[in-house]
């Protein structure tokens, strides 16, 4: 699917990314993870083709993303942003119809109103469908959204990819919790999930592989069991961790 | 693009009919726009016929209280039709222009009434109104001529005094008339000079400009004068109070239609002008005429 | 669950209704302009301009006059304002979606005020400065002058708020207030130049009026309304995508630099042509779409035709108006437009206040 090889991206002299690699895979999910500033919004832009790396590539199935015809890649590749603010009211149903764009024009179009009927149920907010965007939770603005990524995949021919970006940022944990299970059903139905997340918890439910992002650079990048130990994390927040069987603890009492 | 074409082919063919009314009557309802030509038709006694007349008609007061097509720069075609007038005599500067054109589109009965700066071109325009009425224009335009005429040669015998037309001054800067304005000709109509040069139309004056122009007496319609707050307070601006005018303390003032009109009462309006603007001087007397 | 999807939604059957209902008010308002206004019709008159332009039966010389109100004045006036209108609303509607904003108007992207610019320019310096040109244009040089001025300052704009190949929209909205000040300072620059008569000339022109509408003029403003707007309804898609966002927008697919740049430019022709005949008219643009998204939706498939239907007529009604309540003069229809959507617009401010 998409994948990066060794992509570098500048802001200004200043590099936000530096060399990273990384693949993402149909049926599994990968979490990235790092400090605040460790490129991790950058690595899921270039991931989206939304930037172009100044060295190195990003591509989808080997082509090179900026080849790719926006409408073909909008047909493989769909992008769940932190948050979507409408610029005027929608109903639910409408705002996962608009994941239907990319078909415009072809056959798959007729089939339309099944794909957000499918995308609706299968997020879980098919009861949402008639209720104004504006007046919904976060967690369920999170669904509607992701909703309207799978009706913008749902007839993509080959295998494609997800990718949220901090989808559980504004999320109490039992939403959280039900959106990754989402997520993880999602990558168990055969998409390649990118997911941005704050959270090593979460990070460790719901991820296959971990990409851990310090300072641009790619620390790590393995299953989770590997990757979140107490030398990896300390190395790259600077405080102590506990992790144990039930999950990852920052040692809050040795930052004050 | 059918329709019309045919409607004025049908209206064409009702032309003829009016020239052979005018005949017997002339034109039995006037719509009259412009002051001076609104004065021109009451002053040939049409009055009666005249079915509305615009925002600057002012004068006579009968003028006054007709229905209003509303400011002659802004006319509306639909409403001039509307008043079904066998006659619409127009002010050469009548607008806008593509209003003007619809109406000669529509086949209104239109009559551009040609602009007058003096005697001989006021008398021309009389004669021109009533020709369009249907009624001899001889009688008003010799007299109005005549008594322009009168004062030609007194007036040139004046030493001409430097003036500058103020046409408001009730916020800042003073609004004063360049040339090509019917202020600029009738200060030299009444043996003044302007002293604005350099400019045409109406524009704001500096309190430096004005000093530099020196003039010594200053022309105003008389409600701007009251709005100003009197001759006294117009002094104390600046624009003044650098000026001759502060020691002559010559501020006139007169009715703005009968003052910039150049209806048939302008040669009486030459004569009060020159009057205030010359207190010493002997000027002969008009005589009383009905339109004044 | 399937079933009540399957089933329309109440919202899903009025969009159905939108496009019949539009189309039906801007038939019914051009039917009143047509027939109603102070020079009365009498229905005898009526028929024998009908009869006169279906070439049934000559016109009899008693209902010329009649005829020529229909004809010459009316029908070329109501056809124009309900293109314009339409112009206005549509354009209205793309800029509020460009935008992301709902209080954005044509005016945001310098076209009235750079066709304000070229007209008073047009008006006080005339002959003068276009020279021989304006003895050969005569009537056109003042429409053709704000065309051109409205569609130079939008694309002035557009420059100015594009930099790095990325045009943000709130770069262009401040170049668009830039070329706003711009404008308006020239334009001061003029007034002053201006006689007094040519400033009352000026003040009619801001106020807008249908009053020189005439045939000559309709070909004209068919294609310069007619052509984008067709265009920015084809544009629905791609405005709607960004309703979620600019990021957004490009995830679905769309060329998003491309679709604001098309947009833009396409509202400004369409804009430019209706203000180069009538002057400026305000608040259609602003206020019509959001008529149309309280009833039907933000569905820019929906908003956009229904905002120049409903754009188009409400145009019609208020030149109706214009040429009604001050018989037999005639309000500026810039102000009858301002004096019915001022307050609509204090409501929606209100509205949102409340609501949000």
């Amino acid at each position: 699917m998409i994948a990066a090889e060794g992509a570098t991206f500048r802001a200004g002299r200043r590099a936000l990314l530096a060399d990273v690699s990384l693949a993402l895979a149909p049926g599994e999910v990968v979490a990235v993870v790092g400090p605040n500033g460790a490129g991790k919004s950058t690595l899921l832009r270039l991931m989206a083709g939304e930037a172009a790396p100044a060295a190195g590539r990003v591509a989808c199935e080997g082509r090179a993303l900026a080849a790719w015809h926006p409408l073909a890649l909008a047909r493989r590749r769909a992008v769940v942003s932190q948050h979507v603010a409408l610029a005027f009211p929608m109903r639910a149903a409408d705002v996962a119809g608009l994941g239907r764009l990319p078909w415009h024009g072809t056959p798959e179009a007729a089939r339309d109103a099944a794909a957000v009927e499918r995308a609706l149920a299968a997020a879980g907010v098919a009861h949402l469908a008639g209720r104004a965007y504006a007046t919904l939770s976060g967690g369920e603005r999170q669904r509607v959204q992701i909703a309207r990524a799978l009706a913008q995949l749902d007839g993509a021919p080959r295998p494609a990819a997800l990718l949220l970006d901090e989808p559980t940022a504004s999320l109490d944990a039992r939403h959280a919790a039900a959106l990754l299970a989402l997520v993880r059903r999602l990558a168990a139905g055969g998409l390649a999930v990118m997911v941005v997340l704050h959270d090593l918890n979460e990070a460790a439910f719901v991820a296959d592989r971990i990409a851990v992002l310090a300072e641009g650079r790619l620390v790590a990048c393995d299953a989770p069991g590997r990757v979140l130990t107490a030398p990896v994390l300390e190395g790259v927040y600077g405080i102590g961790f506990r992790v144990e069987q039930g999950g990852i603890l920052p040692r809050y009492a040795e930052c004050c | 693009m059918m329709l019309p074409r045919r409607a004025l082919a049908a209206l064409a063919a009702t032309l003829p009919l009016r020239p052979a009314r005018s005949d017997m009557a002339g034109p039995a309802r006037i719509v009259s726009v412009g002051g001076a030509v609104t004065e021109t038709v009451f002053a040939l006694g049409a009055g009666a016929r005249v079915v509305a007349t615009d925002s600057t008609s002012l004068f006579p007061a009968a003028a006054r209280a007709l229905p209003k097509v509303g400011y002659f720069r802004a006319l509306a075609p639909e409403g001039l039709l509307s008043l079904g007038a066998d006659l619409i005599l127009l002010s050469s500067d009548a607008g806008p222009p593509q209003a003007i054109e619809v109406l000669r589109a529509a086949g209104a009965p239109l009559h551009v009434v040609p602009e007058a700066q003096d005697g001989p071109g006021i008398a021309r325009r009389v004669r021109d109104v009533a020709a369009a009425l249907g009624l001899d224009g001889a009688p008003l335009a010799g007299a109005v001529l005549d008594d322009w005429r009168a004062l030609d040669a007194p007036v040139a015998a004046l030493p001409p005094v430097r003036a500058i037309f103020v046409l408001s001054a009730a916020r800042g800067a003073p609004l004063v008339a360049g040339g090509r304005t019917h202020a600029d000709a009738m200060l030299r109509t009444a043996g003044a000079v302007n002293v604005v040069r350099g400019f045409d139309g109406y524009r704001p004056l500096s309190a430096e400009a004005a000093a530099a122009l020196a003039p010594e007496a200053a022309v105003m319609m008389a409600h701007v004068i009251e709005e100003a707050g009197g001759p006294d307070a117009l002094l104390r601006l600046p624009a003044f109070a650098v000026t001759p005018l502060a020691r002559s303390r010559r501020v006139v003032g007169m009715d703005g239609s009968y003052l910039l009109g150049f209806g048939p009462r302008a040669a009486h309006a030459r004569r009060d002008l020159a009057r205030l603007l010359h207190p010493g001087a002997t000027l002969p007397d008009l005589p009383a005429r009905a339109w004044t | 669950m399937s079933a009540s999807l399957a089933a329309p939604l109440p919202r899903e059957r009025r969009a159905l209704a939108l496009l019949p209902l539009g189309l039906l008010v801007l038939a019914g308002a051009m039917l009143a302009g047509v027939l109603l206004g102070p020079a009365r019709i009498s229905a005898a008159g009526l028929f024998a301009t009908l009869a006169d332009a279906l070439g049934l039966a000559p016109l009899p010389a008693e209902h010329a006059r009649d005829a020529a109100v229909l004809g010459v004045v009316r029908a070329p006036r109501v056809l124009m304002a309900a293109l314009i209108g339409a112009g206005l609303g549509a354009a209205g509607a793309a800029m509020q979606g460009l935008f992301r904003n709902p209080l954005a108007d044509p005016g945001l992207i310098g076209v009235s005020a750079g066709a304000a610019l070229a007209a008073v320019a047009a008006i006080v310096l005339g002959g003068s400065l276009f020279g021989a040109a304006a003895g050969l244009v005569g009537l056109w040089l003042l429409p053709l002058a704000a065309f051109a001025g409205g569609l130079l300052a939008t694309l002035l704009m557009a420059r100015l708020g594009t930099v790095g190949g990325v045009a943000s929209v709130a770069t262009l909205l401040l170049a668009g207030v830039a070329v706003n000040a711009l404008a308006g300072a020239l334009t001061g620059v003029l007034v002053f130049m201006a006689d007094d008569r040519q400033v009352r000339d000026i003040t009619f022109w801001t106020l807008g009026s249908l009053a020189g509408a005439r045939w000559a003029q309709l070909p004209v403003v068919l294609a310069l309304v007619g052509v984008p707007l067709l265009l920015l309804c084809a544009l629905a898609r791609p405005l709607n995508a960004l309703l979620l966002g600019e990021a957004e927008a490009f995830h679905l697919g769309v060329r998003v630099e491309a679709v604001k740049r098309l947009a833009v430019v396409l509202a400004a022709v369409a804009v430019a042509a209706g203000v180069a005949f009538t002057g400026l008219i305000g608040f259609v643009g602003l206020v019509v779409p959001h008529l149309v998204r309280l009833g039907f939706g933000a569905d820019h498939r929906l908003v956009l035709p229904g905002a120049a239907l409903l754009g188009g007529a409400l145009l019609v009604l208020a030149d109706l108006a214009a040429r009604s309540l001050a018989a037999p003069a005639e309000l500026p229809v810039g102000v009858v437009t301002a004096l019915l959507g001022a307050p609509f617009f204090l409501w929606l401010l209100r509205r949102r206040g409340a609501g949000a």
